[in-house]
């Protein structure tokens, strides 16, 4: 018989009808009674069964690990997991990062307020020695940090004025920074012009709530 | 439940209420997929990390707004995947796509020249095959990989493709002529001893 010929369905509606016949059996019986289509769907067969094989070839193909460590990660922050399941090996360096910044922020805070005019000291004051110079405000919110029950009380610990007050047993971190020895003239101490702009190692007390009490230069 | 025997909207659900275990199940059951998808529609490695990454991060952040009414989440996930890819192309401009005039009314015949097909049991004939499909226009190659390669029924890949089921049966029924035609040309191309039969001895 030829092709194009209408038997129970045209060619074309064959064709359009049953491209799923590469898979499945004819059941319009149309290849029974049309040779040429019969002949190109065994072409199709063949393509389909090759298409098989390559599809099998392909099966190991997929996206690398890390995709995956990223997109956990990924889920983790948004379902808010990160703390809680984020290696800690991880979340030490980040707080660090984070509490050193406050700290730098912290002290150019201090630096650009306002400050009354204090006579220059040739070495660094004890904490009590600068708690005399400044005697502590009546307001427990205002007072100065470290006093005698406080962790950080002596020390060269020198505390930082408008900061809350340490509570002895009050969680700390302690953050060691580099600012410039300009920072030192905030606090009292004399710095010569030439050496203003050099680096100078600090430690910081910074309070539960991040924000710096007190601070220590380690080389006046 | 057993942990993996969860159909795809119970994953879903799970993960969208923090489960990071269904999350994984879900993205280590779909994500070869579409990775090899992204791969063979954009032919590069990295495009195919970057769009698997986007369409799990689309997931995550529930920004497209999956509806399990209107289809399943592989086809919802092959649909990210396509769009994703498509933006990647155009920045590229990696893929010229063959335009071929009446492509939805005209039905190619497919020519019965000697049988390119008979080669597709030989590992030699899937090379060529393979190549085939990679060197199909966009259009038709996204057909075949998602409906012969993925196995994506029509209906999905109708609702991925964004257009009728009719235009599935087509595109698919054209890009099959169009890879035994290059399988054709390709056999015509290679070199084939037995077909240099000496026509008249000139000596």
């Amino acid at each position: 018989m030829e092709a194009g010929k209408v038997f129970d369905m045209s060619c074309q509606e064959f064709w359009r009808t049953m491209p799923e016949l590469a898979r499945h059996p004819d059941q319009s019986g149309h290849l029974r009674e049309c040779s040429a289509c019969a002949a190109l769907w065994e072409k199709q067969r063949a393509l389909t069964d090759g298409l098989r094989t390559v599809a099998k070839e392909w099966s190991h193909l997929q996206a690398p690990q890390r995709v995956e460590g990223r997109l956990t990660a990924a889920f983790r922050s948004h379902a808010g997991l990160g703390e809680k399941s984020r290696p800690e090996r991880l979340w030490v360096p980040a707080a660090a990062w984070f509490a050193a910044a406050a700290a730098l922020i912290a002290l150019a805070m201090f630096l650009v307020s306002e400050r009354q005019p204090q006579a220059p000291r040739h070495a660094a004051p004890r904490a009590m020695e600068l708690a005399e110079l400044q005697p502590l405000r009546e307001s427990p919110g205002n007072e100065l940090g470290t006093g005698e029950d406080s962790p950080y009380s002596g020390d060269d610990f020198i505390p930082l004025p408008n900061a809350a007050r340490i509570a002895p047993n009050e969680d700390v971190n302690l953050v060691r920074v580099e600012v410039p020895r300009s920072t030192m003239i905030g606090l009292g101490f004399e710095v010569s012009a030439e050496r203003a702009s050099e680096p100078v190692q600090a430690e910081v007390v910074l309070g539960i709530d991040g924000l710096a009490r007190a601070v220590r230069f380690l080389d006046e | 439940m057993t942990p993996g025997l969860e159909t795809d909207d119970e994953l879903l659900i799970l993960m969208r209420s923090g489960d990071e275990q269904a999350f994984v199940t879900l993205y280590r059951r779909r994500q070869a997929a579409i990775y090899r998808f992204a791969l063979h529609m954009s032919g590069s490695a990295t495009v195919a990390e970057d769009v698997t990454q986007e369409v799990f991060l689309a997931l995550i952040r529930e920004e497209c707004g999956f509806d399990p009414g209107r289809g399943t989440l592989p086809g919802y996930l092959f649909g990210i995947a396509r769009k994703l890819v498509l933006r990647s192309l155009e920045r590229g401009r990696a893929d010229v796509p063959l335009e071929i005039e009446g492509e939805e009314s005209a039905w190619p015949e497919l020519a019965v020249h000697d049988d390119p097909l008979a080669d597709l049991t030989h590992r030699e004939g899937i090379d060529a095959l393979r190549r085939a499909v990679l060197a199909l226009p966009r259009r038709y190659r996204e057909v075949v990989v998602l409906c012969d390669l993925e196995e994506v029924d029509y209906a999905d890949a109708a609702l991925v493709l964004a257009c009728p089921i009719g235009t599935v049966r087509s595109r698919l029924h054209r890009a099959r002529a169009l890879l035994l035609e290059k399988l054709h040309q390709e056999r015509n191309f290679r070199p084939a001893v037995g077909a240099w039969k000496p026509v008249r001895c000139l000596t």
